[in-house]
């Protein structure tokens, strides 16, 4: 039997747990897929900068705008989003699982961390390079570790690492460190025990079954070897749009899901929020991709009020 | 019942969705914070070769990462 909603959220990140949260409140009836719970928030450690939630634990962040949207009948599901169909006016969504029917959809994936792209970089993932500082940051207690890319979350992470850690290097391809001035000013306390290594890159991680060292694109201190117990990679993320683009909906010049204003892509029916789109540019935080969910949650609630029967009248075939 | 041990960091979103995961299935797990005992974490890198966590046993059945389909099979819940 095919399960009917109004709306399936795919992610349940901050932009798809914002959707969630209006998609409720206008009563529509609604799916949440998420492999991974939480997205990028659940991984940022602690949250500052979301108005009305002081210094809040991302995971726990996440956890609270669940609960709030499971009080509204919002429905959750862990599995993974193998396949998108449309029928005309109604869109089968295929899990390993189940199959179901909704009359909309909003794509909030996310965007996936990117790697170095070094060979040897998988091998020793898990064993000396890392995605996720606040993760296995607190591993490396005594250790000394590096931070590579010079971004906010890059120096976000390097001040919760350096709680942990011995030594840290940060480092950074272009000139400068581009952060928000208050993680800055918090690097800065830390004298240093955060040393930034600035346009460098890495060239090569070295090691047998556990990293060794990196070599770096120009001498540091005099060599390129930089022996290290950790390495942590930073350096921004990749939208994931694999399904969106088979469905056939339009990528803009970087990649990202085109929307419009109201979080509208090329074709009826299909909204996207959070990561994979750049509305807000490089400007990825909590505030701005709820808010994107709010309004393709809204898009979808209009969406619906304007034909919401014609999906009855186009159901998609029990065929499965 | 099956022994169950993980290895985690207080800040790891995939340690807290897996001892979530063992709570909500009633299941006792023994939690080691690799991120304060230096000891538990050379016993993890020496039984997994993994510096990331969790590294959780069911017995001596090793799971890397939060993998809830493994988890459930090697628990039978």
């Amino acid at each position: 039997m095919i399960k009917q909603y109004d709306l399936i959220i795919i992610g349940s990140g901050a932009a798809g747990l914002g959707a969630a949260l209006y998609s409720g409140r206008y009563r529509l009836k609604t799916l949440v897929l998420g492999k991974e719970f939480g997205g990028e928030t659940a991984k940022a450690g602690t949250i500052e900068n979301y108005p009305g939630a002081p210094a809040v634990d991302g995971y726990e962040l996440m956890n609270v705008m669940k609960q709030q949207t499971l009080a509204i009948s919002t429905e959750f599901s862990n599995d993974e989003v193998s396949g998108i169909a449309k029928h005309e006016h109604c869109f089968e969504v295929v899990t390993g699982k189940m199959t179901y029917q909704t009359h909309a959809i909003i794509f909030a994936t996310g965007a996936e961390r990117r790697r170095l792209g070094l060979p040897n970089e998988k091998e020793l993932t898990g064993r000396g390079v890392h995605y996720c500082v606040t993760c296995d940051g607190p591993v490396y207690g005594g250790k000394t570790i590096a931070m590579v890319g010079g971004g906010d979350a890059s120096v976000k992470g390097a001040v919760l690492a350096a709680e942990y850690v011995n030594k840290l290097f940060l480092i950074v391809r272009g000139k400068e460190v581009s952060a928000e001035p208050i993680n800055l000013e918090r690097m800065k306390t830390l004298g240093d025990k955060i040393e930034v290594i600035l346009e460098t890159e890495v060239k090569e991680v070295v090691g047998k079954n556990k990293l060794e060292k990196v070599v770096l694109s120009r001498p540091f201190k005099g060599s390129t070897d930089l022996v290290l117990d950790g390495l942590f990679v930073e350096i921004g993320a990749t939208p994931n749009v694999l399904l969106a683009q088979k469905l056939g909906v339009v990528l803009d010049e970087r990649g990202h899901i085109e929307v419009d204003n109201m979080m509208q892509t090329n074709i009826d029916g299909v909204f996207a929020a959070g990561d994979v789109v750049n509305h807000f540019g490089s400007f990825k935080q909590d505030i701005t991709a709820a808010a994107m969910g709010a309004v393709a949650a809204t898009s979808a609630y209009n969406d619906r009020k304007v034909h919401g029967e014609l999906c009855e009248m186009h159901a998609v075939p029990e065929h499965k | 019942m099956k022994n169950v041990t993980i290895y985690s960091t207080p800040t790891c979103h995939f340690c807290h969705a897996a001892k979530e995961f063992f709570k909500a299935n009633n299941v006792q797990f023994t939690d080691h914070d690799v991120s304060s005992d230096t000891q538990k974490r050379d016993e993890m890198l020496q039984k997994s070769g993994q510096m990331g966590v969790p590294v959780i046993f069911i017995d001596d059945q090793m799971v890397i990462g939060f993998d809830e389909g493994k988890l459930k099979s090697l628990l039978g819940v």
